[in-house]
């Protein structure tokens, strides 16, 4: 009985547990005056491709710097760079490609 | 004199300068084809040139339209489309990310190209808007110009080719040249050594003629016919060689001659070398197988068969000759000719066996005759064996 109880209450919190992105990126990006998805639109400005967005994030996440901000001058004046990601490398890569499946263009252009 | 004496150009000669003539024409073809391909790359060129401009400002608004794009994604996600134009875009690892072109694959390494009847203008953006690196512009070609390529190289390419035809011809006659000279010194002693035979000639058979061969003794009679045999056998070298030179000269009296009688005629002529050779002679003849024809031109065309079944027969051997009523056959025993050879028999100066004496124009004349009356000469012949030839109407 005890066992069969443990596996559902395990069950149910898998269901309901958070991804990565939505448990530390999103969760404070909600509140930001600049929404989440104006950043994406900027590396994809800069970067292109999906390697080349995901790996200038990875780089700006892991160390930022003015140097690697896609940011406007203003904006980062106004809000400062980031703390650096506590996140490990796989959960930063799992976080990242969630977000390039939101927002990526790839087969939303009609 | 020389003049009239054409060329006459044997088989493989004719066939040496076809070739060179094909070849010629072939080379010239293939660079023809390579400047015209040139032309055709140019102004290809040229015409994408001129394009180019106008591309690169549909580019520009259509670019435009993408940054308009870009800012709005969030609640506009239509693709910018134009009349003019179709167009795709690519993120910098080349994976497309939307097109509206015909081309499924797009040539993103070059500038601007040509395939299929549209034309391709690619474009680096600055800015990447919607992850677009790349952008390719596709439109028609009215394909005006490539009328105009055409047009230019049927007409250039057929004067040029007309032109090079022209030089062909002349470059021809220069190699010509040197074989026409030989053939003409050949022609011109053949014709001065007959000029200086005819007197002598003339003289010997006349004298033979008027000798009173039976009042020699045996000795002197023997060698009396030697000196007939060997006289007649220039008389009738001396005839050929006076026909081939003035056979356009001689007027021909046709008339229905008894083939039968002539061969008969014709053997007694000979009689004295079919009994030197020892050759044992057969005639079948029908009676009465007349032919219209030149009488001293048929019996040229017999005399030279005879004496060449004569001269090559062996000694001892036989000679059977057959009239019937289209078919005159001269057959012997003697060596035969090889197969490959039959064919050039006819041409003039053409000898294959050195051990016999002659200039070869025996059947050369023979062909000229039956030709000019159109008579059939079928030759059989088996190396070892024997030769027939054979006459039909």
């Amino acid at each position: 009985m005890v066992k069969i109880i443990t596996i559902v209450v395990l069950f149910s919190l898998s269901l309901s547990a958070k991804s990565v992105y939505e448990q530390d990126c999103m969760s404070c990006h909600q509140t930001m005056a600049v929404k989440i998805d104006k950043f994406f639109y900027r590396y994809l400005l800069k970067y292109s491709s999906e390697e080349g967005v995901k790996k200038a994030m990875t780089q700006y996440l892991k160390n930022p710097t003015i140097q690697k901000t896609v940011l406007s001058d203003g904006l980062i004046n106004r809000f400062g760079v980031k703390k650096p990601t506590k996140l490990s490398d796989k959960e930063l890569q799992e976080a990242l490609d969630e977000y390039w499946e939101i927002y990526k263009i790839f087969g939303k252009l009609k | 004199m020389l003049k009239s004496w054409d060329i006459n150009l044997r088989e493989s000669e004719k066939k040496t300068l076809l070739s060179f003539l094909a070849l010629y024409l072939f080379l010239m073809f293939v660079i023809l084809l390579f400047v015209g391909v040139l032309y055709y790359v140019s102004q290809k060129e040229v015409m994408l040139q001129s394009k180019r401009m106008e591309l690169s400002d549909l580019t520009n608004e259509h670019i435009a339209k993408l940054k308009e794009l870009h800012v709005t994604f969030y609640k506009n996600k239509n693709y910018p489309r134009d009349e003019r134009f179709n167009s795709a875009i690519y993120d910098s690892s080349l994976k497309q990310i939307f097109s509206t072109t015909k081309a499924k694959k797009i040539n993103l390494y070059e500038d601007s190209y040509l395939e299929d009847g549209k034309i391709y203008f690619i474009k680096e953006l600055e800015s990447y808007y919607l992850g677009a690196r790349y952008i390719a512009i596709e439109v028609d070609d009215a394909g005006i110009w490539k009328k105009k390529v055409y047009q230019d190289l049927a007409i250039y390419g057929s004067i040029v080719f007309m032109l090079l035809l022209l030089f062909g011809y002349f470059l021809l006659n220069i190699l010509l040249q040197p074989m026409r000279n030989a053939l003409a010194l050949l022609d011109r002693f053949i014709k001065d050594t007959t000029h200086e035979l005819s007197t002598p000639v003339n003289a010997i058979m006349s004298n033979i003629e008027m000798i009173d061969i039976d009042s020699l003794d045996e000795k002197l009679q023997k060698k009396i016919k030697r000196i007939n045999i060997g006289a007649r056998t220039v008389a009738n070298l001396y005839q050929d060689l006076t026909y081939l030179m003035l056979s356009h000269k001689i007027v021909s009296h046709d008339e229905d001659v008894d083939v039968g009688l002539l061969v008969k005629e014709r053997v007694e002529y000979f009689s004295l070398f079919l009994e030197s050779k020892k050759i044992e002679f057969n005639i079948k003849a029908q009676e009465h197988i007349t032919v219209h024809i030149d009488r001293k031109k048929f019996a040229k065309v017999v005399d030279n068969i005879l004496s060449n079944a004569i001269k090559y027969n062996s000694v001892g051997g036989k000679i059977d000759v057959e009239v019937s009523s289209n078919v005159l056959s001269i057959e012997d025993t003697g060596r035969g000719i090889e197969q490959k050879n039959i064919k050039r028999m006819f041409e003039r100066y053409s000898r294959f066996d050195p051990s016999v004496g002659g200039f070869g124009i025996g059947l050369s004349i023979v062909s000229m005759i039956t030709k000019e009356y159109g008579l059939h000469v079928e030759i059989k012949s088996t190396v070892g064996v024997g030769t027939k030839v054979s006459i039909s109407w």
